[in-house]
């Protein structure tokens, strides 16, 4: 079977011992197939007994095994070595623990923080007395097309691979974190739930609308989830239930307008619509450089051509269940 | 040679119109096969999807419908409308009940969504259409010296499920390109971060940190410049340039050039039809590379 030598350069760590984090080389042969993982188990069994990682399923559905592998993370089980290799056309693969939380030794890091985020938010259901019933001798009926809203989002596995990668997170103490603030929403449109729509107002308290859209979260899911997806929508379920008088909704509904007005955004009045005179003065500097640069249109826009027609659809579409 | 359908988008008919330039005198030097198509929208960036999400697949497969008339490949030179509009084709062809509802709603317009067009990124279409080797051949003033920092920022690369043009994990069209115009690409340990564009608004701070690290990053890596796919992470990089170092206590210019700016000075193409004269940090500022 085809093998290669490949270096695992692993960052180490023990706070009790060591006074700061060091990286120690582990060369071994790898055969095609083995995962990040095995590679790790085989270290720990014949080199260094030392080494700490944390693993159990190996079967990507116990979500404990996330490392970064060249900078990226990914679940250890789930990772074929000799895929990594040839994305980064390399023998060498940096093994560290994931980001955003602190290590308690090697590759493991303590989840408190992102769980405890999570559980802030209360992702539970809280029964609606009028949909499920008292007794389980009655069903609670789920149809299919209302099990779409949500159905992706029951796939976390709580491996906080998004939380460790989320750039909200790094800048923002008070964000939700990815997996957490993509439960409320799940849960915001399941309907067997008592609050619905009105979970949107704890996504908005745990700083929804600071998520940059980095798509971070949905590149790195192990499982195919895309927590931005949910985030997107619970802010449109808060502009719904009237978290209209801020910053973020008020751009969502400047773009709307725009695309009523011409079909393209209108730049120009964009500052005044989302933040009032405020936005206006704060990137009056800004505003003067562009113009100075011939980088500024027109307020008044020419509408697009066949602007008709979208109308036509943007009309419908707000129309339609 | 394939047939494309121009999308400029909103940030270069607007306030990045020196990458419109840029992108047309390219294409005109090149001789691609591109028009812009009058009909073309807004994407809505994104965030037609907070009001309903299927405004926002309506919008765009509006636009897919227009290009698909044309018989043209969509060719965006915004990486945000590149990830919106992908997004829709994507849940378009993977989801036959949703693509039902949306075309019951385009006919009302006359028009119908069928799936035949891709969308590419610009830079894509350089790459697969003359590939490195190509580019080099077609270059008159090869840009040696220069050192240039290949900044992704998001939405050319994530989430790989819908771009997927190359690994997310480690891109390297950019640096193709660097490399094509006989300039040298730097390693950028922020070359795949945000910066904060679109948490602009909401979280000014947040947006104005992300820009001001991956500046700070860039000139640490002693790069002359910049170079960026998006007009959007170009206007926090360019135009916030000055806000985004105070935020994180530097004080320091460093050019940012759209990717077709950096591509069309290697083909000779003049600064005036490059638009740089609207960078808001000035190209010239550059000491001796060119």
């Amino acid at each position: 079977m085809e093998s290669r030598k490949v270096t695992f350069r692993i960052r180490r760590f023990n706070p009790k011992k060591d006074e700061k984090p060091y990286y120690k080389d582990y060369t071994i042969d790898v055969s095609k197939g083995m995962t990040i993982l095995e590679a790790l188990q085989y270290i720990k069994d014949n080199i260094d007994p030392t080494l700490a990682f944390r693993a159990f399923c190996r079967s990507a559905i116990c979500g404990s095994c996330s490392v970064k592998i060249n900078g990226y993370p990914k679940l250890a089980c789930k990772t074929q070595v000799f895929n990594e290799l040839d994305v980064y056309q390399t023998d060498t693969l940096t093994i560290e623990p994931i980001d955003n939380m602190e290590v308690i030794r090697d590759l493991i890091v303590d989840w408190d923080k992102a769980i405890g985020k999570m559980e802030k938010m209360r992702p539970y259901l809280i029964p609606d007395p009028q949909v499920v019933p008292d007794t389980l001798d009655e069903e609670s009926k789920v149809y299919p097309e209302e099990l779409k809203k949500y159905d992706s989002f029951t796939d976390c596995i709580l491996c906080t691979t998004c939380f460790s990668v989320c750039t909200a997170v790094k800048h923002d103490e008070n964000y939700g974190g990815p997996f957490g603030l993509a439960r409320v929403y799940r849960f915001a449109v399941d309907p067997r739930d008592s609050l619905k729509k009105e979970r949107s107002k704890v996504g908005y308290s745990f700083d929804m609308w600071n998520c940059v859209r980095c798509e971070k979260c949905a590149d790195a899911c192990p499982k195919h989830i895309a927590p931005v997806d949910g985030i997107m929508k619970l802010r449109g379920l808060s502009i719904e239930v009237g978290l209209k008088d801020n910053p973020g909704a008020r751009h969502v509904m400047a773009f709307y307008k725009s695309l009523l007005e011409s079909g393209m955004l209108n730049e120009v009045l964009l500052p005044l619509r989302t933040k009032g005179i405020k936005g206006v003065i704060e990137n009056l500097p800004l505003g003067i450089k562009m113009i100075l640069k011939g980088k500024a249109h027109s307020p008044i826009m020419k509408p697009i051509k066949e602007h008709e027609t979208l109308l036509k659809v943007m009309k419908v579409a707000m129309e339609v269940e | 040679m394939g047939k494309y359908a121009f999308y400029p988008g909103c940030a270069a008919k607007g306030a990045s119109r020196e990458l419109y330039e840029s992108t047309i005198a390219v294409s005109n030097r090149l001789e691609l096969d591109m028009v812009e198509l009058p009909e073309f929208s807004c994407c809505g960036a994104g965030v037609l999807e907070e009001i309903r999400e299927v405004l926002d697949i309506v919008v765009n497969a509006r636009n897919l419908a227009y290009a698909e008339k044309a018989g043209r490949d969509i060719v965006t030179v915004c990486s945000t409308c590149l990830l919106v509009l992908r997004k829709a084709k994507y849940l378009l062809d993977n989801d036959d009940d949703l693509r039902e509802e949306v075309n019951e709603i385009l006919i009302e317009a006359g028009l119908e969504y069928r799936g035949t067009v891709d969308v590419k990124h610009f830079h894509w279409v350089l790459l697969d259409e003359f590939g490195e080797e190509g580019l080099k051949e077609k270059v008159t003033k090869p840009l040696s010296g220069l050192k240039v920092y290949p900044y992704y920022g998001c939405h050319t690369v994530r989430p790989k499920e819908i771009i997927g043009y190359e690994p997310s994990e480690n891109p390297q069209s950019l640096e193709k390109i660097i490399k094509a115009v006989g300039a040298t690409p730097v390693s950028g340990e922020r070359r795949l971060e945000c910066c904060g564009f679109h948490a602009f608004w909401p979280a000014p701070k947040i947006s104005m940190e992300l820009t001001g690290l991956n500046l700070k990053d860039a000139k640490r890596e002693e790069a002359d410049c910049i170079v960026t796919p998006c007009p959007l992470c170009h206007m926090n990089l360019d135009a916030n340039q000055s806000r985004a170092l105070k935020e994180i206590g530097e004080n320091f210019k460093i050019p940012v050039l759209h990717v077709p700016q950096l591509e069309g000075l290697a083909l000779g193409i003049s600064e005036e039809k490059l638009g740089l004269k609207r960078n808001i940090v000035p190209f010239k500022t550059l000491g001796g590379a060119r």
